[in-house]
């Protein structure tokens, strides 16, 4: 156990008194964990800013932007959609909205609202589109409860009347009832009536006769008396005509006797039976009038209960119109509407393209980053450490070109890198051939940079190990920092502010311009100026720091290699 | 010949000096590391510098290849074409072209084969292809490493890797070399092999500055020695010059037998001498004057016929001296 304790005391000891790697194994973790908790301690609102573009400004709108910008967005209007997307391109908004010009739901349309969103900001788009959406959705529940209300309103109304109309429908039911025992009272009455007649047959034959003779007859005088007035003849003639008349008289006689005779066919026979059949007809209708004059006076009733209930139900069908009128001046009828008056639509900006599109520019410049920063300490702890040091010392050479050299190595290796990576790229990106040249010019700038940053470090730090160990610590802060694991937007105020002049942020920002958006070199100068000034910075501080190095270098170098020093160094290590 | 067309001219630069160190101090956070060092490095020397460990020895020969600069006095150099003095840290530049250092541990890259070393060395000095040619093939062959151009630095054996070393310091054809323990880690047969070389280089007109741990190597190749002892050049100068306050004042002989003792006492007593002591088969003999009495002792012995078993006429060695000096003897 004392041996274990011993040799734990031992290694710590070692450990702390290796400053550099002590600092750099210890405390460039927690160094970086502080960095990032102080980053992201912070309850300040998300720096998310939105852009507004509607036709006119409503008050729905204003009123919406209003609360936009009470929460924790930074609102602004644009003049169109296309300058507001343009400014997605330029990182300069995270999203656009194209509101429209208010927020009332007229018909059965709902209301669009259309998001524009970069698709490539991965870890950021779900999260404004959520939250913005949010927003939306108060909004839209705000109407979807006034419009409901509205309806619940109407449907209100049409009780009351419907309520109201139902005593008025109460009462044309019992007219209506009355009408038709009326009428039912009529229908009886009228069944009453007698229509059954005599079924007795009249034979009107000699009637018929009597006729015919009487005509004939009557033919035969009127013969006779015009031919005796008129005629010039003899005295027997007139006789004889005379005799014709009294054959005329006989039959007429005849006749009289078929009229009068008491014969039940005799004319007079047959009319006394008429008689008494028609007495019995005008009994039958006397009964029948009285009847009908019943019913008459129950249908006048009945006729007025039915009047009464056309007055009833005249006003029944007004109030349904006034029901009718009131619910459709409910214009939205569509239940979809009513539970969705705003309707969302998430429009991306630029082209549309799979993640690998969106992660490129930062892949890119990650690989760009690690790769220039650990080339950068590992040349320079190289050529530090390298047993020619010394030799170099009475080179005849200046120490730029020493330095140059350094970056140089690193560049090269970076080209190869690049080109092996958009070589591979088009593979994938084929669209993107035209641009990559452009992009390279961005990445080799980069490099530069990180390369410088790895150089400094390579300066700074003893050995190689702690060296490297920097360099990933200083890159992983870098990445951390940069919105690509996280969003910067949840950073801080302050440390936000300052994490966009992160070299990382700076040159991922440019190649996702220039890649995603084809965004020309031209636009984009203001952050290709800042890329260069840091380059150009950061050589001038390696410049300073291998010339305040150089001789110290020298001397550590000596100290180093110097035979009693590594004896004193043998014997310490022996003794620890 | 190494470089036949720079060195030939210079044979007669003999005491001509190359460097000198005048009043140098030098401190390193207010604890003076050497104080007051004159020293003056002639054209051709191979000048040994030796001293304990700690002593200022290395801070010297940093020192005089300019990588440190005095915090008191100035280090010199004298140009090859009209001996102007110059200061070495102000003209540093342009000087250190005429210096070639080999310190203790291989100074090249590892990972290059021994020809990629030689050509870039002599590149980045300036020599222009052909030049550096026939230099790179003349080093080779100087070296012995001309069947090894191929090979990979870091597998040289300790020897070669030496050689290859000191090749590198040689290709800008300096006028100084300076070498701190070239011979440390190496065998005895390496050490040779190494000092032989320098030896070589010297022939070609190079001066040598040397600093080593091994006073036998010094001793056997150094024509100069500085002795740096408690941050002073305690002694340089000549190896003779340096042994001369050193010498003994008394030798020994040692004969066959009693008789011969007797018989030569006897002739002895012709030679000015102011004490002999006689310790059985040994003769311990303090002379007025050792060269003279060595003489004729010889003669004697050679007339009278006798065998002289031993005789014991060493100078003190460096070691001895160096001894003696950081005993303070």
């Amino acid at each position: 156990m004392n041996s274990l304790i011993l040799l734990t005391l031992k290694n710590i000891r070692l450990l702390l008194r290796s400053k550099g790697s002590a600092l750099i194994i210890i405390f460039a973790p927690l160094l970086i964990i502080l960095l990032l908790g102080l980053s992201y301690n912070t309850d300040a609102k998300y720096g998310i800013n939105i852009g507004i573009y509607s036709q006119s400004y409503g008050d729905d709108t204003n009123a919406f932007i209003k609360v936009l910008q009470e929460q924790e967005f930074t609102v602004t209007k644009y003049e169109s959609i296309e300058t507001c997307t343009l400014n997605i391109k330029k990182g300069n908004v995270h999203t656009c909205i194209n509101l429209p010009e208010n927020l009332k739901v007229e018909d059965n349309n709902a209301k669009e609202v259309t998001f524009y969103v970069d698709p490539s900001r991965i870890n950021l788009v779900w999260m404004i589109q959520e939250t913005v959406k949010t927003k939306f959705s108060f909004k839209s529940q705000e109407i979807s409860e006034s419009l409901t209300q509205d309806i619940l309103t109407k449907i209100s109304a049409t009780k009351t009347k419907v309520d109201e109309q139902s005593n008025q429908v109460s009462t044309i039911k019992e007219k209506n009832a009355a009408a038709s025992t009326a009428t039912e009272a009529a229908k009886s009455s009228l069944t009453a009536i007698d229509t059954t007649t005599s079924n007795a047959t009249y034979d009107t034959t000699s009637i018929g006769l009597l006729s015919e003779e009487m005509s004939a007859t009557t033919e035969k005088i009127d013969e006779a008396v015009g031919k005796i007035a008129k005629a010039n003849m003899t005295a027997k003639d007139k006789t004889e005509i005379k005799a014709t008349l009294e054959e005329a008289k006989g039959k007429l006689a005849n006749a009289s006797t078929l009229i009068t005779g008491p014969e039940p066919t005799s004319i007079n026979n047959l009319i006394s039976n008429l008689q008494t059949d028609l007495n019995l007809v005008k009994s039958k209708l006397t009964t029948a009038a009285t009847n009908i004059a019943t019913s008459g006076t129950q249908l006048e009733t009945t006729k007025t209960t039915l009047q009464e209930s056309i007055t009833s139900l005249a006003s029944v069908q007004e109030s349904l119109n006034q029901v009718k009128a009131n619910l459709e001046s409910q214009k939205i009828t569509e239940a979809k509407t009513i539970a969705s008056p705003i309707t969302t639509k998430i429009e991306k900006v630029g082209t549309a393209g799979t993640y690998l599109n969106y992660l490129f520019p930062a892949l890119l410049v990650l690989v760009v980053m690690f790769s220039s920063l650990l080339l950068g300490t590992t040349l320079v702890m190289m050529e530090k450490n390298s047993p020619a040091f010394l030799r170099n010392f009475f080179l005849p050479i200046r120490k730029i070109t020493f330095i140059t050299s350094t970056y140089l190595t690193t560049l090269i290796m970076v080209v190869i890198e690049i080109a092996i990576i958009l070589g591979l790229s088009l593979f994938f990106l084929e669209e993107s051939a035209p641009i990559l040249p452009t992009i390279a010019l961005i990445l080799l700038i980069a490099a530069s940079v990180f390369t410088f940053l790895g150089m400094i470090i390579g300066y700074i730090f003893t050995s190689e190990e702690t060296g490297v160990l920097a360099s990933i610590s200083l890159g992983s802060v870098l990445l951390f920092v940069s919105g690509v694991i996280l969003p910067l937007e949840g950073i801080s105020i302050a440390l936000r502010n300052i994490t966009f002049f992160n070299p990382f942020v700076v040159t991922e920002k440019l190649i996702h311009e220039t890649f995603l958006f084809k965004t020309p070199l031209g636009d984009v100068w203001v952050d290709l100026m800042i890329l260069v000034a840091y380059a150009v910075v950061l050589f001038l501080i390696v410049l300073i720091l291998e010339s305040l190095l150089h001789k110290h270098l020298i001397h550590r170098f000596m100290k180093h290699k110097h035979p009693h020093l590594r004896q004193q160094e043998k014997k310490n290590k022996n003794y620890l | 010949m190494l470089f036949p067309n720079i060195y030939k001219s210079k044979k007669n630069t003999k005491n001509v000096e190359l460097i000198q160190l005048k009043e140098v101090s030098k401190e390193y956070r207010k604890t003076k590391i050497l104080e007051d060092v004159n020293l003056t490095i002639e054209h051709g020397d191979i000048l040994g510098v030796i001293g304990q460990s700690g002593s200022g020895k290395t801070t010297l020969l940093n020192l005089i290849a300019g990588f440190i600069e005095p915090s008191e006095g100035e280090v010199v150099y004298f140009s090859a074409a009209n001996h102007e003095e110059k200061n070495l840290s102000k003209n540093l530049n342009k000087i250190k072209r005429h210096i070639g250092f080999t310190p203790q541990h291989n100074s090249f890259y590892p990972k290059l084969s021994v020809a990629e070393n030689l050509w870039h060395f002599g590149k980045l000095y300036g020599i222009n292809k052909a030049t550096l040619a026939n230099n790179i093939t003349n080093l080779l062959h100087f070296t012995q490493l001309s069947n090894h151009q191929n090979k990979l630095a870091e597998h040289l054996s300790g020897g070669m890797q030496k050689r290859l070393d000191i090749s590198c310091s040689l290709i800008h054809k300096p006028r100084i070399l300076i070498l701190d323990e070239p011979t440390a880690d190496l065998d005895p047969i390496l050490q040779n092999e190494i000092l032989h070389l320098l030896q070589e280089v010297n022939k070609q007109g190079i001066t040598i500055v040397i600093a080593s741990h091994h006073l036998d190597s010094i001793e056997n190749i150094c024509n100069k020695v500085a002795i740096v002892h408690g941050g002073k050049v305690h002694t340089h100068g000549l190896l003779d010059e340096i042994r001369k306050p050193y010498l003994k004042d008394h030798f020994t002989i040692n004969l066959r037998s009693g008789t011969e003792k007797e018989h030569l006492l006897s002739k002895l007593q012709k030679v000015p001498l102011r004490k002999i002591i006689d310790e059985g088969h040994r003769l311990v003999i303090y002379p007025e004057n050792v060269e003279k009495t060595m003489t004729s002792l010889l003669n004697v012995i050679k007339e009278e016929n006798l065998f002289l078993h031993d005789m014991d006429l060493r100078k003190p060695s460096l070691n001895e001296i160096f001894e003696k000096i950081t005993q303070g003897k």
